[in-house]
């Protein structure tokens, strides 16, 4: 029996919609229950200030939501919004609901993980607590910063008229987009959220290094977003470059491999680059005075450890430009 | 909705020539660059052992992105580039909080603005690496750890580049987009202050510090 284009945007719609926010539950979850598991090793530690650590546990664990947040906006957009019917409507669905619902993954866990080193260094260092729920909190936001740009690209494919395209190589561009975003947000978010945890610990630890371990902080979480960064390029080509119109198989398939190539390769470097950054951010707080020499062997060692991200990039240029 | 898809692009085509201008940016900038020469005039005019609120402010901005950068590149070479350093910063600073007020677009919104600083950046990085290391052991340097590995390291340089102006691109104008699509569904209630607070202050002060300190890393990164 035959579908007629109506039925396909209501598939794309809800099976877009389903994963967006299926995925997207998953990481916020598991950073909100790090962060409540932290709060209760703080609170048995030191019960006098349960008040005060409870309250940075839920403002916490409120910032680990929002890319939950943002998944469902998608996911009830998806669901709700009557789109025009046209084809390649199919492919912008379901590439906006995968993008979103990935993209949340990372940033979820990530933020969860400076909540909680937030909460047992209240506990540890109470007089510290005003720099350090700061410092949580713009550690958390800097690590929504992937699942941001999965927002961005979410909301770009479905406000974007793509009806002048032609829908041969298009659809694979569109859903290539959708998942290098999506994927590429993950090992981002997850790397960012190691950094900011460890500048926590570092600030309760040692208070005197608070202003060095906050820049290094930003330095190794913006250098952790990179692929995410490249990622995003990629969409950002595949989105709004026009494609000669094809018969071929081939085409099609190779902005899709792109898209694929660009999201996968993105989430290893970026989860090494956040270990390179936690560990100079942890001794920075122990050995204050060498905060050049640690800064400059952190981004160095990021560089490398973010060369196969390098890499994914060139093939998928190559993919997109070349082939 | 519709201006979603050719973001904020005012094109003028003159005589038939590829000469396109984008005349919003240029025009946000020069409104960025006039502020902050008002600010600068007003800030030293009269310099006093008590200062005033204007003068204090300029202090405290230089004090420490002075101090930042004689840690990164040490006493003598700290002294040369901190002006660019505390320049940069105020300037995209100012880019990046010009979208809160009504009217006005961020600069940075525009990929040609944060690209052009990347590649100043990165122009004046290497140019401090050869001139504290000598050509010859900068281009050997590249050849780390293995011959082959040469092309790889030039990418390498190359996509530093593209991170650090497609981050500060990207966050700003996604920013905007979030705030624009947001304000649209919700029929402009309630949201978009909030919103502009996160992303315009918020998110465009730590972007602007994240940039400068990039900038200066990498120039640090060069001359070691």
């Amino acid at each position: 029996m035959p579908y007629d284009i109506q039925t396909w945007v209501k598939v794309a719609a809800f099976s877009g919609g389903g994963m967006a926010m299926g995925f997207g539950a998953i990481g916020a979850a598991i950073g909100e229950g790090h962060t409540a598991a932290c709060a209760n090793e703080a609170i048995s530690r030191n019960t006098k200030l349960s008040g005060d650590i409870f309250k940075a546990m839920l403002v916490g664990q409120a910032i680990a939501e929002s890319s939950s947040i943002f998944a469902l906006v998608i996911a009830m957009m998806l669901l709700f919004t009557k789109f025009p019917e046209h084809v390649l409507t199919v492919p912008v669905l379901f590439g906006a609901g995968l993008c979103m619902g990935l993209g949340a993954i990372g940033a979820g866990v990530g933020a969860g993980y400076p909540a909680g080193s937030c909460c047992t260094g209240m506990a540890r260092q109470p007089a510290m607590s005003g720099r350090l729920s700061t410092n949580m909190l713009i550690g958390s936001a800097v690590c929504q910063t992937p699942a941001i740009f999965s927002l961005v690209v979410s909301f770009i494919l479905l406000f974007t008229d793509f009806s002048k395209s032609p829908v041969s190589p298009t659809w694979a561009a569109i859903l290539g987009a959708g998942i290098a975003s999506g994927f590429g947000a993950i090992g981002s978010g997850l790397g960012g959220g190691l950094v900011a945890e460890a500048s926590c610990d570092g600030i309760s630890r040692q208070p005197e290094t608070t202003t060095q371990v906050t820049n290094v902080m930003l330095l190794g979480q913006a250098v952790t977003q990179t692929t995410a960064i490249y990622a995003l390029l990629v969409s950002f080509i595949l989105m709004f470059k026009t494609f000669p119109e094809t018969h071929l198989l081939a085409p099609p398939m190779a902005l899709l491999s792109a898209g694929i190539c660009m999201g996968i390769g993105a989430i290893g470097p970026a989860i090494g680059e956040g270990f390179a950054g936690k560990s100079a951010v942890a001794w920075i707080a122990r050995n204050q005075y060498q905060v050049a020499d640690l800064t400059r062997v952190m981004l160095v060692g990021q560089a490398v450890a973010e060369s196969t991200g390098i890499y994914s990039l060139v093939i998928a240029l190559i993919l997109i430009f070349v082939v | 909705m519709e201006d979603l898809g050719k973001i904020h692009q005012l094109i003028i085509h003159i005589f038939g020539r590829d000469f396109t201008f984008n005349v919003e940016c240029m025009v946000m900038t020069w409104i960025v660059i006039i502020a902050l020469l008002i600010f600068g005039y007003l800030a030293a005019r009269k310099r006093n052992i008590i200062p005033n609120l204007l003068q204090l402010v300029g202090e405290m901005i230089i004090g420490i992105f002075y101090d930042l950068t004689e840690d990164a590149l040490g006493e003598e070479l700290g002294k040369k580039y901190a002006p660019l350093i505390c320049g940069l910063f105020m300037f995209l600073f100012l880019c990046n909080w010009l979208g809160i007020f009504p009217h006005l677009e961020e600069p940075t919104k525009d990929l040609n603005t944060p690209l052009s600083y990347g590649i100043m950046g990165f122009i004046l990085a290497h140019h401090a690496g050869i001139k504290a290391k000598g050509l010859k052991t900068y281009l050997k340097d590249y050849c780390e750890p293995m011959f082959i590995m040469a092309p790889l390291n030039v990418i390498g340089e190359l996509a530093k580049v593209i991170s650090i102006s497609f981050r500060l691109f990207g966050n700003i104008m996604g920013g905007s987009i979030i705030i624009l699509v947001v304000s649209y569904l919700t029929f402009n209630l309630v949201t978009p202050p909030f919103l502009n607070a996160f992303f315009g202050a918020f998110v465009g002060t730590i972007q602007a510090f994240v940039f400068t300190m990039l900038t200066l890393v990498y120039i640090a990164v060069q001359v070691a």
